[in-house]
């Protein structure tokens, strides 16, 4: 009883979801004069790599303006509201100054030089570089059409199961290999620091920070809201290529991969959902990795892979710091008292929990046993260090 | 005519003998307190500070025209007042002298501090009350809300509902709660609360916090390098003095205590039993269960109350640039990781004691309960049960702010501390170290 409300959500969006992406190949929004997948260096440094870029251009014009219209309609619904026009300017407005912020760690900037340095590998790698490991699969979402990728993505084969089978028994053997060893190896770090689409939804958070706009916080129920439509969008991935359509569609990641690559390609739903997610994005955080369907399916291995978050039950004062900043929304990690392991299926091993701790080795992320990165009060106290005369940093 | 002249009299008279008892009393307690041996470099500031507010009877150090707001309990963000250009001053109160004439105002069965603040504020003769545009009560327990209500007759008040568990829903209430206090805060101080004085704010309370991070770790590494009345007296202080100016004033300490380690000096060459000072807030001048301790041959190596250690430890971590993220965050550090025992569900007090344990190697704890503070005796009875798994001895020392029963305590912690040294190994012959 307790799962027949969720089920029912599940299968409701499932099968929107499904027909949405059933024909979203069938609306192109925006069709170039000749599509055309071929693409070359030459190209991507000629004048008509702008023109394949039009594509990308209305998805960014649309987020930008999308975003705009939603801080100015909040601005109005609180100006208009008796109890928070007093605060609807101090909360939306330009602001002068900045937070005080702790000083940079090295995670964070390796996490983002990784997922910059795969980025590029998983769009422009292969012209570059060469094909010359392109049989390996890494689970991520990044477009697989984009036939320039150094690495391809499992993503391809993991909503064609049904190609999958057709194919010589080394390929499926090395599918198999690379997609499980990575995932193995990895878990759904592969999120955090190698996923493109991931990267992106962080720049736009990165934007939404240095705007010091007002995000959207979820709370409990509402992360516990989202779980059905993970599941449907699971079994969309999986299971619609038997139906005849595939996740490929209406993917997010179709829409910006290979227009990214220097192809001229139409545009279709699928650029308008990469538009919502990136304005997810901005007002919260890693909005799409809450209902990813990859990062699903990676979750499950979250009890075997290499990477895990530690916890010293002791040190952790619960001051729920980890729980606010985590963008995946796991309470778990500062609720618990007794595991020392509380990686979760849906961490994403960002670190920013770790980051944002501030008890002295509460929370650490292990590789394999290794300590990677470990909480410190005196880095998070390190935005508040006085000058060298004694006072305080205004 | 002359019954009013009479009247007046009288009155002038009690006042006088009110001030005189009060003034002796802070002062006693004061020169017990440096008195002690041991005190590290730099601690004058927060002496002079108690000094000013207690015995001189004189307003908090601000600059001419700023208002100032009264608080109680931890749970106001001092970040808000700063923000809104005022300074906040706790107004928990320790006073013996006070406590006397509130206990004709506040029944029998109310808990000291209440009937502290209900004497100064019926005499109307403390000036850090006085001076209060308004006070911020969280109501953390049923004292604290009837408190609420007297003082609403002579002064301006905002009570903050303190929910019973830490939950979502109820951070997003108390968020609510806190942008009602910044327009109270706004309209008093006619100062708009801004990102650019609120990020301001965060960075004073940082700073101060920033040293007391650094004071502690300090503490830690050497359970001998400060004497816990000492510490107790420079966190108390922390109330009546600007967190920045604060802020400081330790880092003097800081840097006193640096060079103790440096030089391998300690308040004392003996093995002195560490005690952990735990339950109802200790407030100057209502020192004498520390000073007992320290005076009977123990060591407050640590302490878990909300006047001490606990009140500036957690920081306000801000996880969004936004100023809503700033809201959220202090919501979030006021509520979560408070171990005070007005919420329904407490346990990760007891994670907090047992950490402190083993930081400061702790070897007995004494859990204070001010007579009538029904929430920390409700604890009591569990803590002892955790505590006894761990093999650590713990006594319940149930006082007021009467000085009547010193000599019963005086007993009960020496008998403590005997019991302790009983069971550590007995000392060995080492070469003897350079103290004080």
């Amino acid at each position: 009883m307790k799962y027949l409300k969720k089920i029912v959500i599940a299968s409701v969006i499932f099968i929107a979801v499904g027909a949405i992406a059933y024909f979203a190949y069938l609306f192109p929004f925006y069709e170039p004069e000749t599509s055309d997948f071929s693409t070359s260096i030459e190209k991507l440094l000629s004048a008509d790599y702008l023109t394949a870029l039009i594509p990308l251009f209305i998805i960014i014009g649309l987020t930008a303006a999308g975003i705009v219209l939603v801080i100015v309609l909040r601005k109005a619904l609180a100006k208009a509201d008796k109890k928070q026009s007093r605060f609807a300017d101090a909360r939306t407005g330009r602001h002068r100054g900045n937070v005080p912020k702790q000083k940079p760690v090295w995670f964070m900037i390796l996490r983002w030089t990784i997922m910059i340095v795969f980025a590029f590998i998983a769009i422009w790698g292969g012209l570059i570089f060469g094909m010359g490991i392109s049989a390996l699969s890494v689970p991520v979402l990044s477009c697989p059409w984009n036939t320039e990728e150094m690495t391809s993505s499992s993503c391809y084969y993991l909503s064609h199961l049904n190609e999958l089978f057709e194919l010589p028994w080394q390929s499926i053997l090395i599918f198999f290999a690379s997609t499980i060893g990575f995932i193995l190896l990895l878990g759904r770090a592969i999120c955090g620091f190698l996923c493109p689409v991931g990267l992106m939804q962080d720049i736009m958070d990165k934007n939404r920070q240095k705007t010091k706009t007002e995000g959207i916080k979820l709370n409990e129920k509402m992360y516990g809201a989202v779980t059905p439509a993970r599941w449907a969008l699971v079994l969309v991935f999986i299971g619609l290529c038997f139906a005849g359509g595939n996740f490929c569609n209406f993917c997010p990641a179709v829409a910006v991969s290979p227009v990214l690559a220097g192809m001229s390609t139409s545009l279709y739903i699928s650029g308008f959902l990469m538009v919502l997610i990136l304005m997810a994005g901005f007002f919260k955080r890693r909005a799409f990795c809450m209902v990813c369907p990859l990062g699903t399916i990676m979750g499950f291995f979250h009890k075997i892979s290499l990477f895990r978050i530690k916890k010293d039950t002791q040190s952790c004062t619960e001051c729920g710091a980890c729980y606010e900043a985590c963008p995946m929304g796991i309470k778990m990690i500062y609720t618990e008292r007794e595991k020392v392991n509380v990686t979760s299926a849906n961490c994403i091993m960002c670190g920013e929990c770790i980051r944002c701790c501030p008890e002295d080795k509460a929370l650490s992320m292990t590789c394999a046993g290794i300590k990677l990165y470990t909480s410190s009060r005196k880095k998070i106290m390190s935005g508040y260090e006085p000058d060298k005369t004694g006072r305080y940093a205004k | 005519m002359t019954e009013s002249i009479k009247h007046e009299n009288l009155k002038q008279r009690q006042d006088k003998r009110f001030i005189n008892k009060e003034t002796q009393t802070a002062a006693k307690y004061l020169r017990r307190m440096k008195e002690l041996s041991g005190a590290p470099e730099g601690m004058e500031p927060f002496y002079d500070t108690l000094e000013r507010i207690y015995v001189d009877m004189e307003y908090i150090e601000k600059k001419p025209g700023q208002k100032t707001i009264g608080t109680y309990c931890v749970m106001t963000p001092p970040e808000l007042i700063y923000a809104s250009g005022a300074v906040p001053v706790k107004l928990c109160s320790g006073n013996y002298t006070a406590f006397s004439v509130g206990e004709n105002i506040a029944p029998r069965d109310a808990c000291p501090l209440v009937k502290a603040v209900a004497g100064f504020k019926q005499t109307g003769l403390m000036p850090i009350y006085e001076d209060c545009s308004i006070m911020v009560i969280p109501i953390t327990c049923d004292c604290k809300k009837k408190i609420a209500g007297m003082l609403s007759d002579s002064c301006d008040i905002m009570t903050m509902h303190i929910p019973a568990s830490r939950n979502d829903d109820d951070i997003d209430e108390y968020i609510r709660q806190l942008y009602d206090l910044m327009e109270r805060l706004e309209n008093v101080t006619g100062n708009r609360i801004t990102y650019e004085s609120l990020s301001n704010g965060f960075r004073k309370v940082g700073y101060a916090q920033y040293e007391l991070s650094e004071f502690i770790r300090l503490k830690k590494q050497l359970p001998y390098l400060i004497r816990g009345s000492h510490a107790m007296a420079i966190l108390n202080s922390s109330s009546y003095m600007p967190a920045d100016v604060w802020g400081r004033a330790l880092h003097r300490v800081n840097a006193a205590l640096k060079k103790r380690i440096a030089e391998k000096k300690t308040v004392t060459s003996k093995k002195l039993p560490r005690i952990l000072l735990t339950g109802s807030p200790i407030v100057f001048p209502n020192i004498k269960i520390p000073l007992l301790i320290e005076e009977m041959g123990g060591i407050v190596a640590g302490d878990e109350t909300c006047m001490g250690e606990r009140g500036l430890w957690d920081p306000a971590v801000i996880t969004n640039d936004s100023f809503d993220g700033m809201i959220r965050a202090l919501a979030n550090r006021a509520l979560r990781p408070c171990p005070c025992p007005t919420f329904a569900d407490n346990s990760q007090r007891i994670y907090r004691l047992k950490q402190l344990i083993k930081e400061n190697q702790i070897q007995g704890v004494i859990y204070h309960v001010l007579r009538g503070c029904l929430v920390y005796d409700h604890e009591y009875k569990r803590i002892e049960e955790e505590l006894g798994k761990l093999g650590i001895p713990v006594i319940r020392l149930e006082s007021d702010y009467n000085e009547e029963d010193i000599e019963q305590l005086r007993i009960r912690i020496e008998a403590f501390i005997e019991l302790i040294k009983l069971k550590q190994a007995p000392e060995k012959a080492v070469a003897v170290r350079r103290s004080f």
